[in-house]
């Protein structure tokens, strides 16, 4: 009963009408050629320049920012300590808010309000979220190491642990994002049409059957959007580690985000942060090309 | 005919007589100072009705970007004040004028300031920048640990020694840490490391040689962070954790600030005492400044003059008086130091301040480079590594000056 | 949806899990409300998360303190014109790349997805120089415009309408409807969900954006507002219960865009009378 979704077929429709394609594309073409494109290119531009942003000069370098990086022993770690990160928080956090989705989905009461709550930390701002969670995972006073101590557990220094502190500043960093998946789920499993559902019902299927072999795959191109926008999420991030650890202790959650921001922001090394920026899209994009080969452009639907 | 032209000359001088010369002013300064800011602005725009200052805030963490887009778009402000970190860059834009010009038409006395405040305007034999306000650290400590641990709450410690012997009492008798170390890296962890250092008698970047090369590996240098390492592993007096123990009571002494003399009363449930920081016996005293320098842009003449007469107005040791009582920062010029109201009224209403003002003398300038952020937080980390025992404090010392030589040397 | 046949048991944990996390979620939120309800005498006693004051003067105060009607308009009328522009053109761009096969199609769409990987950071200065040159500064169109097109919107609206049953554009096609009917009278009808979903997180990107309209305004008639919320934090020293009690006047918002975008979820393709 279940028919292939979206398949080639689908992509032959409207094929001759060049002028209405044209409005539907030309407004993201312009927009994104100007305010995306030719920053980047820009920022490329300057990268073989040294520059403060204050000077009313820039000092051409050549090859300068790009040897400095590649002897950087803060950049290597930085790209390692976001790796960890991204990875962490992007798939544990697609995990639990499609769990998360899935349950709020059912006959419960008040799944209206636990959905809004689950939403909460996708608006905190990241001072609020900062400074509480800090105040959790103190390791003299904190809720968590005294909940542990009630077990007779010694916990860790958490932020103030060089072993530690990445994942806990993870752990901020899934809470944080569940909520956003949770509600792309929500979104995505409405339009799973009841009548799937109740065919494979009256087919036999157990809600495991229906998870795995309905709802996951069907769920798939939301699922490749979490994951990659997850990932330029975690690359990009840095407020939560600017008010929980400030990349401490000794870089440990030095994330690229961070680095980036205290090369743009902090030093004024604009030519420098242009190779951190690089650096950035490097890594983004070959696991972005990775996860395009695996799903086939997120396009991919078991038949 | 007549009557028309009259009228136009008398339109003309009550337009000429209206005429002010408007400038605006971004500060950063907050809360009671910006409000003192702004009443003393007042009061200059009454006493010169020729010119009018408009003081415009902008939040301190937005100051530089916004000086920064407002170089690059043209439209600066007419004056301005910035952290001393960022004069340098502040001056690299190539658009704040010289004031020495001024100076000498108008006989400023610069000999009145500390000196270490002028190091950063001055570049090259003109001057770009002229200090408005000050800060510095100094030792606070809590007196009712004191007296648990049996330790006389009227003395703090005077010595390097003496800190540990205290600490070590304390951790004793109380069980709370003796000394808190600022450990959340950044310059909050090198400028507090900075004062050991020059109390030690080091330096932290070569000053003979414009600042481009790291001296901050020397043999007093390490003798400085060897002590941290020792308070933190060998005697343990100090926690590795955030900051914040010592205002939680968990810790009994603390190196802080000045303006903390104003916060920490409202924060904490103890009684403070306060006093210039100990140093090693055969060192000398020293502190680190904080602060704002003000500057002109470079915009008219006209503009120029009506920016140099408020600056005048308000270093003067008069207002400067008025400003630093109402404000609490550390007074920038001796004259007010010295001047005996301002000492009266400190003695009556704070206290705790009265070290610090007399620890002015002792300050040093932090280096007046563009790069000084980086600097600091490759030092910065280097000094935590060693307390966290990452390397000895050679080792993590040489590898910092390798990075900062490399930063600095192409210059 | 479909009924399952629950025990109570399994139905009583799942709830415990749930609250459990819930309530890990809100923690911070709780603990700015506690604060925003503490007079200043009271504020460094130890953070919280229920509130014992109950001193409500402090939103009043906060209110009264700065123009946050002014800043709140700026931000909302902002957010609703990057929000409309956002929906309209990156839900066209997206059905486009999902169902138009057009030369450089797949090329085009990655070149969009590269653009996303470009950190915004180093992007600033650049844009502020472009806005500058345009005599944008200090304008609506400055803070609209440049945010007018989401790639991740686009994105986002592509992966839906590639899940979207040939059926429909098949019917559609034997009745004759072209690109525009087909997308404006057919799609988007029953798109409902996902365009909820974007408008609720263009919203929210719109509504926090904090670094662009910092940089493109200057006067403070046009300041928004989180850059509101920066000058007030400033001007108001560190008074925690007034800047807490700010700060959930800048949250309030997106909760309610949300609780009313939650009312969307429930629709979908299940009330279009899609037939098998």
């Amino acid at each position: 009963m279940l028919e292939r979704v979206g398949g080639p077929k689908a992509r032959h429709f409207f094929q001759k009408e060049k002028i209405s394609l044209g409005v539907f594309l030309i407004p993201a073409i312009v927009i994104v050629l100007v305010f995306s494109l030719f920053p980047a290119f820009y920022s490329f531009f300057l990268s073989f320049f040294s520059w403060n942003g204050f000077s009313p000069t820039k000092e051409f370098v050549g090859l300068k920012n790009y040897r400095t990086a590649l002897n950087d022993p803060e950049l290597k770690n930085s790209i390692i300590v976001t790796l960890i990160y991204s990875l962490l928080v992007t798939f544990i956090s697609i995990f639990l808010g499609m769990m998360i989705a899935l349950a709020l989905n059912e006959d419960l009461k008040g799944k209206k309000l636990l959905r809004l709550f689950y939403f909460i930390p996708v608006v905190t701002p990241s001072v609020a979220s900062g400074i509480t969670w800090k105040y959790l995972f103190d390791p003299y006073n904190g809720v968590i190491n005294s909940l542990l101590k009630y077990l007779n557990i010694t916990g860790p220094q958490w932020l103030n642990s060089t072993s530690w502190a990445l994942f806990s500043v993870s752990i901020v960093g899934i809470w944080k994002r569940i909520g956003f998946c949770m509600v792309i789920y929500l979104a995505a499993i409405q339009d799973i049409p009841n009548s799937y559902l109740e065919a494979a019902q009256v087919d036999g299927a157990t809600g495991w059957h229906m998870l795995r072999y309905i709802k996951f795959p069907l769920l798939m191109p939301s699922t490749f959007f979490l994951i990659i926008t997850g990932l330029i999420d975690a690359f990009q991030v840095f407020d939560l580690v600017y008010t929980m650890t400030n990349g401490g202790p000794i870089g440990a959650t030095d994330v690229l985000g961070f680095l980036l921001y205290r090369h743009a922001f902090k030093y004024f090394n604009l030519g420098y942060a242009s190779i951190v920026s690089l650096t950035i899209f490097i890594v983004l994009f070959i696991l972005s090309a990775i996860q395009w080969r695996y799903t086939q452009g997120g396009a991919k639907n078991v038949g | 005919m007549k009557k028309f032209l009259l009228f136009l000359l008398v339109l003309v001088m009550s337009v000429s007589i209206f005429a002010k010369t408007q400038v605006v002013f971004w500060h950063y300064w907050d809360g009671e100072n910006g409000r003192k800011l702004d009443s003393l602005v007042k009061d200059f725009n009454s006493v010169h009705p020729d010119i009018e200052v408009k003081a415009v805030f902008i939040p301190g963490s937005d100051l530089m970007t916004k000086i920064q887009t407002s170089v690059l778009s043209g439209q600066t402000p007419d004056m301005a004040i910035s952290d001393i970190i960022s004069v340098p860059l502040v001056i690299d834009t190539g658009k704040v004028i010289d004031l020495m010009p001024f100076v000498k038409r108008d006989k400023y006395d610069l000999s009145d300031f500390y000196e270490s405040t002028l190091v950063y305007g001055k570049v090259g034999g003109k001057l770009f920048t002229i200090p408005v306000s000050s800060s510095n650290l100094a030792l606070f400590w809590n007196k009712d640990l004191f007296k648990k641990a049996g330790l006389d709450p009227e003395r703090p410690p005077r010595t390097w020694d003496e800190l540990v012997q205290y600490g070590k009492t304390i951790k004793e008798k109380t069980g709370k840490f003796g000394y808190e170390l600022y450990l959340d890296g950044g310059e909050g962890t090198t400028w507090q490391w900075q004062i050991f250092l020059w109390q030690a008698g080091g330096e932290f970047l070569d000053p003979n040689k414009g600042y481009r090369t790291a001296t901050f590996n020397s043999k007093a240098a390490v003798k400085a962070l060897q002590f941290w390492v020792d308070l933190t592993n060998t005697y343990k007096i100090s926690p590795i954790a955030s900051w914040g123990l010592f205002s939680r009571g968990e810790a009994a002494m603390v190196m802080d600030g000045s303006w903390m003399t104003q916060f920490f009363p409202a924060q904490v449930d103890f009684e403070l005492g306060s006093a210039i920081f100990p140093y090693p016996s055969d060192g000398k005293p020293a502190t680190n400044m904080g602060g704002e320098q003000i500057f002109i842009f470079d915009t008219s003449k006209e503009r120029e003059e009506a920016c140099w007469q408020f600056i005048q107005w308000f270093t003067s040791t008069k207002v400067q008086v008025d400003w630093d009582k109402a404000t609490g920062f550390i007074p920038v010029k001796q004259s007010v130091a010295k001047d005996p109201s301002y000492n009266a009224y400190i003695k009556n209403t704070n206290r705790l301040l009265l070290p610090f003002i007399e620890a002015q003398q002792y300050a040093h300038a932090r280096p007046p480079i563009k790069e000084y952020s980086q600097v600091s937080d490759i030092v910065a980390r280097a000094i935590i590594s060693a307390v966290y025992k990452r390397g000895t404090p050679q080792e993590v010392l040489n590898d910092a000056a390798k990075q900062v030589n490399a930063l600095l040397g192409k210059e | 949806m479909s009924v399952k046949r629950r025990s109570p048991i399994r139905k009583f944990l799942l709830y415990v899990f749930l609250i459990i996390g819930a309530f890990i979620c809100i923690m911070p939120f709780l603990w700015l409300i506690t604060t925003s309800l503490k007079p200043s005498t009271d504020i460094f006693s130890e953070p919280l998360l229920i509130p014992t004051h109950f001193y409500f003067k402090n939103y009043i105060e906060a209110w009264n303190s700065v123009p946050f009607g002014k800043y709140i308009l700026n931000s909302v009328l902002m957010s609703v014109g990057i929000v409309f522009c956002q929906t309209l053109f990156s839900a066209m761009a997206g059905y486009a790349f999902a169902r138009v096969k057009f030369r450089f199609r797949n090329a085009l769409f990655m070149l969009f997805l590269i653009t996303m990987m470009i950190p915004d950071a180093v992007k600033i200065i650049p844009n502020f120089l472009i806005v500058k040159n345009l005599g944008w500064y200090d304008t609506y169109t400055a803070l609209i415009v440049p945010r007018a097109v989401s790639v991740f919107a686009i994105f986002l609206f592509r992966q839906f309408f590639l899940s979207i049953p040939a059926s429909i554009e098949e019917a559609a096609k034997i009745e004759g409807c072209g690109l525009f009917r087909t997308f404006f009278q057919i799609i988007l009808p029953i798109s409902k969900p996902v365009i909820v979903t974007n408008i609720l997180f263009s919203f929210l990107f719109a509504w926090n954006d904090f670094l662009w309209p910092l940089i493109v305004t200057d006067s403070e008639h046009m300041r928004t507002i989180q850059v509101g919320l920066a000058y007030f934090q400033g001007r108001y020293g560190i008074k925690w219960e007034l800047l807490s009690a700010a700060t959930i006047f800048s949250i309030l918002p997106s909760l309610a865009v949300f609780l009313v975008a939650q009312n969307y979820f429930i629709e979908g393709i299940s009330t279009s009378g899609l037939k098998e």
